[in-house]
């Protein structure tokens, strides 16, 4: 074991020495997770800005002329696209397939509150929003506030609204039992005094209406929650750097697989390979240092990009369980994938050729160019046979898919497999010496 | 010490080692001398289980196969190629190859401690290879064999491109090993060498040992008779005699001028010229 542990640290102070491996192995990742992430910083989450039309659901459980109305200002919005659903749940369904970024509901009784509101109703919206659109959260929050108060100010300018106002106050009022008499009195020489003062407004010209005695009461309320995405696949990223940094981790990995690939076919061409040979630790002991050391960088490179991520990137990760399980699968993955480059090339040359060929084309579909979710289906069906795609999806999933350990058992029984199968063709493949 | 008997390797249609058979002694220092390619360094490769032979049997005397563990522990080897990490220092080196074979803390220490001073890089043990000399690099090379204290050392050309300083303190380290009981197999095509540290020396050359003895056996039996020159005012004149202070103590009793008198004693390049029919630098 000292022996595996001694090859092991070796071959990691070898790594960090050569500026060139440490650089495309530690450096570049970051440099390219930060990157991306800045550039697409206006696409997802709450690093959006600048968010254009807002595609909305809207369900009118209330069915009266004063939501079809808030219905038609919703309609006329320009920052909006609406779409109508039947039931919460429809508009639901509709925000968690990403067709629309929140579902905003007219609850029952809507015209009944917006005839009272001098009774003490309040004119209730509810909005439910795509947790993963933060911005648009707030633009649809605001938006909802503005048209329901403008639905307040004009039903206090319409005559008629008006006085069908008043008078349901008035008969709530004289229903009432928990109103004390003489406030009653107060209340109801109030309406008087505003109905006479109505016909004035009836009579006078629009323009004068706008500045009306009601404008900063707003019995008006606006609820928006956030839904729950708990099914795995429907989620889009919280921010832009929960996307890039899975990135940077492709291209981590792909350092270290290739650097210890490489360095294990250096070694048979330099002859430290037949000293370690002659050794009394067995072939076996130095092949576990060797992935032991590979293990321990792609650990370190992972740890590594994810404490940058959640640190000043502000990534949030929901389940460090999921998470830790990931980082351990996919560097085992891709310990796996480096024996197997060792075993099959003969030389450096030919390490550097396997890869270049082979291991960066697959990095570059498995998610380290182009964000998976991003891809064309048939991209991204293809894209399966690379063990970078697993290694992205469990890293997204553990990010901002909302992956719980169930979702983790086949792109954990995947990356397994790439690893054992790396692990037993590579080794089965290893030449010990240069001229065998 | 080390026993091969009937080695044979062939890669492809080159029959690379045939038949070859050596025992060596403990303590002594054994050359294998041949030109390159004559299947020096492949019956090296064999000798500490590198290579398998496709026939014949290597012993490592009291330990067996020599791919035991107990047969690794004695044996050391400085292959030809620089097998040394190139990044690290030459202290990390050493330590390095040092736990692999089980040395810790201070024992650790003091046989990187004790090599480096051997090879004479104990002031320069903490800079990285990479900047060292070739000469510097072969001695650290030497000095990697040797870390774990083996009792059998196997040196392949360790001299091999090396300044003529790096070169004699590598000839002095290899005496000095011999004189400590190890022993020693050095493969070189360097007839010289040879000829002043072995002990024994087996010429080999296209895979086959041609013989084996001490230099003087070998030259008896193949070098031929000494060649006297006996320059005079009227020439020059060759005898070959194998006893030649004979012949040079005659010419001078015979009077005359004699101008000069010189002694060419046959030596190993005469062996081997004369077992096949080149040079060894041919």
């Amino acid at each position: 074991m000292n022996a595996i542990v001694a090859l092991a640290l070796k071959d990691l102070k070898l790594l960090l020495r050569d500026r060139a491996n440490a650089f495309f192995t530690f450096v570049f990742p970051l440099a390219l997770a930060v990157f991306f992430g800045y550039v697409f910083s206006g696409m997802y989450g709450s690093g959006g800005e600048g968010v254009g039309q807002l595609p909305i659901a809207v369900v009118d459980l209330s069915g009266g002329p004063e939501s079809r109305a808030f219905l038609a200002d919703l309609q006329a919005d320009a920052a909006l696209e609406v779409t109508l659903a039947a039931t919460q749940a429809e508009g639901e369904a509709l925000v968690k397939k990403k067709k629309v970024g929140a579902c905003v509901v007219i609850p029952e009784g809507f015209d009944e509150a917006a005839g009272a509101l001098f009774a003490g109703k309040t004119l209730e919206v509810r909005a439910y929003v795509d947790p993963t659109r933060g911005a648009e959260g707030g633009l649809l929050t605001g938006k909802l506030n503005e048209l329901a108060f403008r639905r307040m100010q004009g039903a206090f300018t319409d005559p008629a609204a008006m006085r069908k106002s008043l008078d349901n106050s008035r008969a709530a009022l004289d229903q009432s039992d928990a109103i004390d008499p003489a406030q009653k009195a107060l209340l109801f020489d109030m309406f008087d005094s505003i109905t006479k003062a109505q016909g004035g407004l009836a009579a006078a010209p629009d323009g004068a209406n706008a500045q009306g005695g009601f404008n900063g009461w707003k019995p008006i309320q606006v609820t928006v929650e956030k839904l729950e995405f708990t099914t795995a696949g429907r989620a889009m990223p919280t921010s832009s750097y929960a996307v890039s940094f899975p990135q940077g981790v492709v291209w981590g990995l792909l350092g270290c697989v290739m650097a210890f690939a490489v360095s294990l076919a250096g070694e048979r061409a330099a002859g430290t390979l037949l000293r370690l040979t002659v050794a009394p630790i067995g072939k076996g002991a130095i092949l576990a240092g060797k992935a032991l050391a590979c293990f321990l960088a792609c650990l370190l490179v992972q740890c590594l990009l994810l404490l940058l991520a959640i640190g000043p990137f502000k990534v949030r990760v929901p389940d460090w369980g999921v998470m830790l399980l990931v980082v351990v699968l996919t560097s085992f993955a891709f310990t796996g994938l480096m024996m197997l480059l060792a075993g099959l090339a003969r030389t450096e040359g030919a390490a550097q050729g396997l890869g270049r060929a082979v291991v960066l084309i697959l990095a570059m579909i498995g998610g380290g160019t182009i964000p998976l979710f991003i891809l064309p289906a048939g991209v991204q069906t293809f894209s399966k046979v690379s063990p970078f795609t697993w290694a992205t999806i469990s890293l997204e999933g553990a990010l901002w898919r909302g992956y719980a350990w169930p979702d983790m058992i086949l792109p954990g029984a995947v990356l397994l497999a790439f690893g054992l199968v790396g692990f037993v063709v590579g080794v089965s493949a290893m030449r010990w010496s240069s001229s065998t | 010490m080390l026993r091969l008997e009937n080695l044979v390797k062939t890669f492809g249609a080159l029959r690379a080692v045939d038949g070859v058979s050596i025992e060596i002694r403990p303590g002594e220092v054994f050359g294998l001398l041949g030109p390159n390619g004559a299947g020096k360094s492949t019956t090296l490769a064999m000798a500490v289980g590198l290579t398998a032979p496709d026939s014949g049997r290597v012993e490592i005397t009291g330990h067996g196969s020599p791919t035991s563990p107990s047969s690794r522990r004695v044996l050391g080897i400085a292959p030809q190629a620089l097998a040394l990490y190139h990044d690290l220092t030459a202290e990390e080196n050493l330590r390095f190859f040092g736990r692999l074979y089980g040395l810790r803390g201070s024992a650790l220490k003091g046989r990187v401690d004790t090599v480096l001073a051997m090879v004479g890089l104990g002031d320069r043990r903490r800079d990285r290879v990479k900047t060292y000399s070739g000469g510097m690099q072969r001695r650290l090379n030497l000095a990697a064999a040797l870390v774990h204290d083996p009792a059998l050392v196997l040196l392949d050309e360790p001299t091999a491109g090396v300044d003529p300083q790096s070169r004699n303190n590598i000839l002095d380290l290899v005496r000095l090993l011999a004189s400590q009981g190890r022993t020693i197999v050095y493969t070189t095509h360097y007839m010289e060498e040879a000829q002043k540290l072995c002990t024994r020396v087996g010429i080999i050359d296209k895979g086959r040992l041609l013989g084996v003895g001490t230099v003087d056996e070998l030259i008896a039996r193949h070098g031929g008779k000494a060649v006297v020159t006996i320059e005079r005012d009227d020439g020059a004149e060759r005898v070959e005699s194998d006893d030649p202070m004979v012949v040079v103590a005659k010419a001078a009793a015979a009077g005359g001028t004699l101008r000069g008198v010189r002694i060419d004693r046959p030596d190993l390049e005469s062996v081997f010229l004369a077992m096949t029919g080149r040079r060894l630098r041919d």
